[in-house]
């Protein structure tokens, strides 16, 4: 008798599920499954997105392997996540350790100026940076120039060689408040205590950041460098804004390249396979990235 | 039985919101009331003040003329309403009158059967006759006229007259003359040429020039109609070869790959930079420079060894209006299409836009204001053929190739001959 009231109670809360997770089944299978399958299908297709579709098997694949432009495009990816890795997240900590325990007292005024290009539009920031980078009447060289350093002034965003740091460094810079944030809640949820016993054994901010307060935020570390990592793998509109992904190709990424394939040039199924492309190689650094880490904090145990 | 009553007033609620998202979804069009005949109309006149001011000039009096039918009008901006008809057509719900680019962007539509043959009504009232015949070829596919031409943009090179005249420069007429020129603004600390190739359609126009004084006009309308002795022939090096020099020299701004076209403008309207090779939309922009700005022009410079027309000039249809296959009432939508190129509307556009139209006649001094009347005569006027812009007839993924070879050309990445033979390949391929 017990046993029946028991899986009633248990079908009737199943169904109480149920109908709590439909909806969000139905957004996720109608906005991001279905989206999903049909790029799959197409990235086997040739279709311009107007006339037939054509079924072309493996071709657009294998004009994948060998496209100097996609594979362009993912080196700057990867050059993305690198530099993010480095300065959002490791400088991040470092600013948010030194917020936290060195200077509590500027904090919340400090959050406040890292934060604001977080909650600006990115298509404002880099409109912005489009205006510091101008050659004639820009900031940046404006000061070169008054610093008499002429030499150096240039055209950031059109030259080949300087162009993809131009962009990097607005990126990181934009983002860098983002992992700030989260690294000072995370620093201020450490238990005061571990500090004053790394303070009796006599340690400095040096050996404090890097013996105590790291490993103690760990798995905020590998969170934060996931988000980081997946988030550079996908950028799209702060190199639009700034470049466009020129000079050349010189700062395409695999966004702007798909952007570019898919509505520059109408070739829907080409886009469909980078995209799929994109997915793949985003969740399988992700993987990787995870793997790493936790062998890390094993290496740190 | 209570929460059964919540449950259904949740349904009510998310009906409601769907409704509501529905009607929002819409929020791009308006409709207006009218008798039972109902016109979709879209168009990409947005976004900009005087853009606005002509299609509203042109709806309100088409409603007046013909009370009968109700118009919903769709619009959308330049750059978004290129993708939001690309995706109609392919999903088949072409809207009955649609604004779209001439060539290979319209082309497409064409071959997939979309969109309605204009030439039994074009015949009618000498309807063909009315517009120059320099404008039609570029909605012409396989001998038929599938859209009307509204505006015609021609190239030519831009200068600022104060400064000229400031300085003693004389105006070129010739290449040499034009790059003594060009050394002569350098050395006096003035940037010759104002290129902002960011978006990578302003220099296509130095290549194209270079191409048909060297080597001839016509030659994409050639590819375009798969012409397999179509080519750019050995001379694409050498025009390849005129744009490298500019960058190489130094005449173009430091960085140009990286400058956007606007913020080349306020290089020119601010005397830092001396010319610009740019479109008829040139007058529009110098509207706003500074006091004491006076805008000069000049063709193209001559190559006198060149086997091209020597007064050809780089021009073309900018947008032109055309109706689905598929348009419920198909008189209603060519009766818009005989209003909007009325010689009346036309004129309209001519006086809020500056720029030239299709119409013959429509174009007149009064309304084009003595520069565009200028260029008009002098210019456009003595030329023997008008060649429409090359990444507009192209095929879209040729137009890549040719954009980002052109970039690699003014950061010095690739070399003339190298540039030239892609273009030649993707125009091939592209057909």
């Amino acid at each position: 008798m017990s046993t029946s009231t028991r899986s009633v109670a248990a079908r009737r809360d199943a169904r109480a599920a149920l109908l709590f997770l439909a909806p969000a089944v139905l957004f996720l299978a109608v906005f991001v499954a279905y989206p999903l399958l049909t790029a799959g299908v197409l990235s086997f297709h040739s279709w311009d997105g107007v006339s037939p579709r054509q079924w072309t098997g493996l071709t657009n694949y294998e004009r994948l392997l060998g496209d100097r432009i996609f594979w362009g495009s993912l080196r700057n990816n990867v050059l993305v996540a690198l530099t993010a890795i480095v300065f959002q997240v490791g400088v991040g900590m470092v600013i948010a350790y030194w917020l936290v325990r060195v200077v509590p007292r500027i904090k919340r005024f400090a959050m406040f100026v890292y934060v604001v290009p977080v909650v600006i539009s990115e298509i404002c920031i880099g409109l912005l940076w489009g205006f510091v980078y101008n050659p004639y009447f820009g900031l940046l060289n404006g000061f070169l120039n008054a610093v008499g350093l002429d030499e150096l002034a240039r055209g950031w965003l059109g030259d080949r060689s300087t162009a993809m740091p131009a962009v990097l460094v607005v990126m990181n810079l934009t983002y860098l408040g983002l992992y700030i944030l989260l690294f000072v809640a995370a620093f201020e949820n450490v238990d005061e205590a571990v500090y004053d016993a790394a303070a009796i054994d006599g340690a400095g901010h040096y050996r404090t950041f890097f013996s105590v307060s790291v490993p103690m935020v760990w798995s905020n570390v590998q969170a934060t460098t996931l988000l980081a990592v997946v988030s550079s793998f996908k950028t799209f509109s702060l190199v639009y804004v700034l470049t466009r992904g020129g000079p050349s190709n010189a700062t395409d990424v695999v966004s702007t390249y798909l952007f570019q394939t898919g509505f520059g040039n109408f070739e829907a199924g080409y886009a469909s396979t980078i995209g799929f492309a994109q997915i793949l190689l985003t969740a399988a650094v992700g993987v990787f990235v995870l793997g790493l880490m936790r062998r890390g904090k094993r290496g740190e145990a | 039985m209570r929460i059964r009553s919540a449950w259904r007033a949740a349904l009510a609620a998310g009906a409601a919101l769907v409704m509501l998202s529905a009607c929002a979804g819409a929020g791009g069009s308006a409709d207006t009331s009218g008798g039972g005949k109902t016109l979709e109309i879209w168009h990409a006149y947005a976004g900009q003040k005087d853009k606005v001011e002509f299609i509203e000039y042109a709806l309100d009096t088409f409603k007046k003329a013909h009370p009968d039918i109700k118009v919903k009008e769709v619009s959308a901006e330049q750059s978004s309403y290129k993708t939001k008809l690309q995706t109609a057509m392919a999903s088949g719900n072409a809207p009955d009158v649609f604004y779209t680019l001439p060539g290979g962007y319209l082309k497409a539509f064409v071959d997939s059967g979309q969109v309605l043959r204009l030439d039994d009504e074009l015949a009618k009232q000498g309807w063909r006759d009315s517009f120059l015949e320099s404008s039609l070829p570029s909605v012409t596919f396989g001998g038929s006229t599938y859209a009307v031409p509204i505006d015609i943009d021609a190239a030519l090179v831009w200068y600022n007259k104060a400064l000229f005249d400031a300085k003693g420069w004389q105006v070129p007429t010739t290449w040499p003359e034009f790059l003594d020129l060009a050394e002569k603004i350098k050395s006096a600390g003035v940037v010759p040429v104002a290129l902002g190739n960011k978006d990578s359609w302003p220099a296509t126009f130095w290549f194209q020039y270079a191409e048909m004084r060297l080597h001839g006009s016509g030659v994409m309308s050639g590819f375009g109609a798969g012409d397999k002795n179509a080519t750019f022939g050995p001379e694409a090096k050498d025009a390849a070869g005129v744009l490298q020099t500019l960058a190489q020299k130094g005449y173009l701004p430091k960085g140009a790959n990286g400058m956007s076209d606007a913020e080349a403008n306020i290089l020119f309207l601010n005397g830092k930079a001396a010319m610009v090779l740019n479109g008829t939309w040139q007058i529009g922009m110098s509207a706003e420079a500074p006091a004491g700005f006076e805008l000069g022009y000049f063709p193209f410079p001559t190559f006198a060894a060149g086997k091209g027309n020597q007064s050809d000039v780089l021009a073309g249809v900018a947008a032109s209006f055309a109706v689905s296959e598929k348009a419920k009432d198909k008189e209603a939508a060519l009766a818009f299409l005989r209003h909007i190129t009325s010689p009346e509307v036309m004129t309209k556009y001519v006086q809020i836009r500056k720029t030239m139209v299709a119409r013959k006649g429509a174009t007149t001094p009064e309304a084009a204001g003595p520069l565009l009347a200028g260029v008009v005569q002098d210019v456009i006027g003595k030329a023997d053929t008008l060649d429409p812009f090359y990444d507009t007839a192209m095929a879209p993924k040729t137009t890549e190739t040719y954009y980002s070879t052109l970039q690699g050309l003014i950061d010095g990445s690739i070399p003339p001959a190298a540039a030239s033979e892609a273009i030649e390949n993707a125009a091939k391929a592209g057909k």
